[in-house]
């Protein structure tokens, strides 16, 4: 196929030689080309990291590997060899083997009816032809390499009893259970926490080095591939857009998507660096996919030239762009603010200290009760989890206030407190001076609204875009007939939507697109204080540049006030004004963006922000980074609740006292036993700030 | 899936089951309705001669044991049945869903009350709730449709209830209650509009089954009374001749199941067409 293609650099050494690998879906509308003529190669011992954005062919790329593409895709390769031989013709002896996958979602890998013992002899017993016994044995074995402690008991557990970063540790072992050479990491972190994140890398990386085993690791995360991989090939729409050592590819990076991916991408490094760079455009048509350089409708630099067949080009640093010699020194294009909104009229912004309060919550606390309504009548009273404890926060005018923390400690749940969407057990709600009740009346519904995080379920798939926008103008009788048409198109202007999408229906939209319908729904009764709820989280990075650009021009002209809920703090570091962290329903640590990135932390934070992959973060900081023993003995609801993870401790005082609030300064406070002073002597986590101040 | 791709996609065709569908059940529809004033015979006239005469071009149903001419029965009986089964849909449709919705909405004491006084009635074996309805009073054709109606009720409720519970969980309608809206708007506009297509679903098939426990009570006596010709009537009565002349009871029989059969059509169909979800997928 492809003329004029570079012979793939044939190292004798090369475990996996891919060349030439084609895959294709059939499809109503023809044949959709999922991976376009892309080669690549891992030589023993080595990590490749694969990244792209979703549609690129990551996971078809994995698949194909495995042989489990089924017959409605077609596969073609000049060779795909594995240690010498045929991997499209051998993957079902290899696969399992000497060829190991690890997947996203273990939950959905691990059987819930078998015992994790049983799952993990599994391949000992089938590939292997180890008696029960031993193959028990060595499961168990398996089990303390991976970091399990008391792998004894887990072998007994079903998977419903272990968290998640354990799941994923046992996903692991059951890939290396027969020894193989080569493992498939197929976005293996991506529904993990951060801090768990950081200890699967860990293992990931001492099994490397300890095995010698050879990795291919798929994501879409920059940072994990900078943490883990020697080389990186990066992947735009089923072809080789760039391929080269990691640090030269992220940090010189030649191709013109690269530059723009790590353009869009928000980094806690560089907070408050400015607006993003989002790619403008979406995906190609895969089904005809243009014999030119498929990266051209979007591309910054497209220049004639652009319309012929590219191939990649350059010594060890690839790339496919004739330009890349002309574009070498040319950063990504910044976008500009947008110009059609007129002038910014003077914003009330939050970032000036001393604007007024808007809403303010007082001691806050949700639970959630369990067991049916019967159960509830006639069972003991008690039984729930308290979902949020005694939080107090205040939201300032026209201010974004970030909210990190990790999944289930309670940040959706305080959201749609301060909205009162969910009942509150205790606490008090002031907005704009009044008292909130726990059944607000209409003015407090129009004036602060919410913005949800997945673009698929946040519309009503009946409904067209105009009804969508049409429902909140008349059910607070903001307009109505013509004007309510007109309404609707000035929210379509607001969120840069083309006017036509009014007679759309969500499944024609793509989902940044969704979003932003969403973002309009939520800015129609002009509210003042929006929750966004993870509101960039499941977007292409592309998309979400554009998307976080977005919010902070609405806040920028309209002085609406965020509170932004996130786990990425990357995402908050560039958008928020203040930090708040939570951890198990009670904030720890409050202050402003610059603050609270750098010492002193709160330990929590601490172990947050050590755990982050970031770009350009030294690799001795990542060896040395917290160890983070797992909560085997949770804090006690007595004392502080991070006391059975805490590396810094101060003894039983942390597990009986509940921790004060200690003023940093004006607005930076943490909550710990530990003196400031402790604290404020610690390295920072990040590298050099390079944007603050 | 790309989005301009979605977006260039022309508004699909009709599926061609809703087409095949539609003719079908209007045809039966459409005969069953006007048939009684074109029956080839007066359909309550005995012929003793031609007592139970198999199918042929004079009687193309054949006739049954007093000779009556079986497709002019059926021409004749078919709007009763019609009546039966779309009638009792409807009853059970317009009681059930509210009431599945509304448990779904309001969990606690109104879900706890709509739901046991449900498990009650389905406890009760339909037959003998359609006794208890219509052994007390003289029976008539509307009496039939509320017992046949009520016997589904439970079905549709737990039916609405359960389609409705996964919706409530989606955040649009996190949204609307964000907006403040009431118990009854979220209902009408966010969640019935997307619980429909399971319904009408159902709806096809509780037709077909309304028709035939309507046919049941007339068996016991207790539905429409020969001589009338209700389709399930003429099937009991054509039980007894089954081994010697079979079309006395097959050919009622036959043009029931045609009008299941079209009726399902059309529920598929109609699902097809106006589910988002399932024309998006189709689009891989």
């Amino acid at each position: 196929m492809a003329a004029g293609h570079d012979a793939p650099p044939t190292t004798d050494d090369g475990l996996l030689e891919v060349a030439g690998l084609s895959v294709a879906y059939r499809t109503a509308s023809g044949w959709l080309t999922a991976l376009d003529d892309v080669s690549l190669s891992i030589p023993v011992g080595g990590v490749l990291g694969l990244v792209g954005e979703s549609g690129s062919g990551k996971s078809s790329m994995v698949l194909a590997l495995l042989g489990l593409l089924g017959p409605a895709a077609r596969v073609r390769a000049r060779r795909v060899a594995f240690d010498g031989q045929d991997l499209l013709v051998n993957a079902p002896l290899l696969r399992g083997r000497r060829v190991g996958v690890v997947f996203q979602d273990t939950s959905a890998a691990l059987n819930p009816a078998h015992t994790i013992g049983r799952q993990v002899i599994e391949p000992l017993v089938v590939h292997m032809h180890l008696e029960r016994a031993e193959a028990w044995a060595r499961g168990t074995a398996l089990l303390a390499e991976m970091g399990i402690k008391q792998p004894a008991q887990v072998m007994g557990c079903y998977p419903h009893q272990l968290s998640g970063g354990m799941k994923q540790r046992v996903g692991i072992a059951t890939a290396l259970a027969t020894e193989p050479d080569l493992l498939l990491l197929d976005e293996p972190t991506t529904a993990l926490d951060v801090t768990v994140e950081a200890q699967i890398l860990n293992l990931l990386d001492r099994l490397r080095v300890q095995r010698g085993l050879s990795m291919l690791l798929v994501s879409h995360n920059l940072g994990i591939v900078d943490r883990l991989c020697d080389r990186v090939a990066v992947l735009y729409a089923g072809r080789v857009a760039e391929t080269g050592g990691t640090v030269r590819v992220l940090n010189r990076p030649r191709h013109p998507y690269t530059k723009g991916l790590l353009a869009a991408l928000p980094r806690p490094d560089l907070a408050h660096a400015g607006r993003l760079s989002p790619i403008p455009g979406n995906l190609p048509d895969l089904v005809s996919p243009d014999p030119g350089c498929n990266f051209r409708p979007r591309c910054a630099f497209a220049a004639p030239g652009c319309e012929q067949p590219q191939t990649l080009l350059g010594g060890d640093h690839r790339a496919s762009c004739h330009r890349m010699a002309d574009i070498a020194e040319l950063p990504w294009p910044v976008e500009s603010p947008p110009a059609a909104s007129g002038p910014i009229s003077g914003p009330i912004s939050g970032r000036e200290r001393g604007a007024p309060a808007l809403v303010q919550a007082v001691g806050l606390s949700a639970r959630f009760e369990t067991g049916g309504f019967l159960q509830r009548l006639f069972g003991r009273p008690g039984h729930g989890v308290l979902a949020v404890d005694d939080v107090s926060l205040t939201v300032r005018i026209g201010e974004i206030v970030g909210l990190v923390g990790e999944s289930g400690c309670g940040k959706s749940t305080l959201g749609r407190l301060l909205l009162r969407l969910v009942p509150a057990k205790s606490g008090g709600l002031r907005f704009a001076g009044a008292e909130i009740g726990e059944r607000p009346g209409p003015a407090f519904r129009r004036q602060a609204q919410i913005v949800f995080q997945n673009p698929d379920t946040s519309l009503n798939p009946r409904q067209t875009v105009g009804t969508i926008l049409r429902r909140p103008l008349h059910r607070f009788g903001l307009a109505s007939g013509a004007k309510a048409t007109r309404e609707i198109e000035r929210l379509l202007d607001l969120v840069r939507l083309p006017r036509r999408y009014v007679d759309r229906y969500p499944h024609q939209l793509s989902g940044g697109e969704k979003q932003r319908v969403g973002i309009a729904r939520a800015l129609a009764t002009k509210p003042d204080f929006l929750v966004c709820d993870e509101a960039v989280s499941a977007l292409d990075v592309s998309v979400q540049a554009a998307v976080l650009n977005l919010l902070r021009d609405l806040r920028d002209e309209l002085g609406v006030a965020y509170l932004f809920i996130s786990h990425d703090i990357g995402v908050i570091a560039h958008i928020a004004d203040r930090v708040a962290v939570m951890y198990r329903g009670s904030l720890v640590e409050e202050g402003e963006v610059r603050d609270v990135l750098r010492p002193p932390y709160h330990p929590y934070t601490e172990l947050l922000l050590s755990s982050v992959p970031v770009i350009g973060k030294p690799r001795s900081m990542e060896g040395e980074r917290l160890a983070d023993p797992s909560p085997a003995s949770d804090g006690t609801d007595a004392g502080c609740k991070f006391a059975g993870r805490c590396p810094r401790k101060l003894g039983p005082i942390c597990d009986t006292v509940p921790p004060p609030w200690q003023q940093v300064d004006r607005d930076h406070r943490i909550r710990c036993h530990v003196p400031l002073a402790t604290l404020a002597a610690v390295p920072p986590w990040l590298p050099v700030p390079a944007g603050i101040d | 899936m790309t989005a301009s791709a979605l977006a260039t996609a022309p508004r699909r065709a009709l599926p061609g089951v809703l087409m095949i569908g539609l003719a079908v059940l209007g045809i039966v529809v459409i005969s069953a309705l006007v048939g009684i004033w074109f029956t080839p015979y007066d359909p309550t006239a005995f012929a003793v001669r031609s007592r139970l005469a198999s199918p042929s071009l004079l009687h193309l149903f054949g006739t049954d044991e007093f000779g009556r001419d079986v497709l002019s029965r059926v021409l004749a009986g078919g709007h009763l049945s019609l009546a039966i089964g779309f009638g009792a849909m409807l009853v059970s449709l317009v009681l059930g869903v509210p009431l599945g919705l509304l448990a779904a909405f309001h969990r606690g004491v109104v879900q706890e009350v709509i739901m046991r006084a449900v498990d009650l009635l389905i406890s009760l074996p339909p037959i003998l709730l359609g006794l208890l309805i219509l052994a007390v009073t003289p029976p008539n054709l509307i009496k039939t449709i509320l017992a046949v109606g009520l016997v589904y009720v439970p079905i549709l409720v737990r039916l609405s209830r359960a389609v409705a519970l996964g919706l409530l969980e989606e955040d649009f309608v996190q949204a609307a209650v964000a907006r403040g809206e009431g118990a009854v708007a979220i209902l009408w506009h966010e969640i019935l509009p997307n619980a429909w297509p399971p319904i009408i679903v159902e709806c096809g098939l509780r037709v077909t089954f309304a028709i035939l426990l309507g046919s049941a009570l007339s068996f016991l006596g207790l539905g429409p009374q020969p001589p009338s010709s209700e389709w399930g009537l003429m099937i009991a009565e054509g039980r007894e001749f089954l081994t010697q002349a079979p079309w006395v009871g097959l050919m009622p029989g036959l043009c029931l199941c045609v009008l299941l059969v079209s009726v399902n059509l059309v529920g598929e169909g109609l699902r097809e067409c106006l589910d988002p979800h399932l024309s998006g997928r189709s689009r891989g």
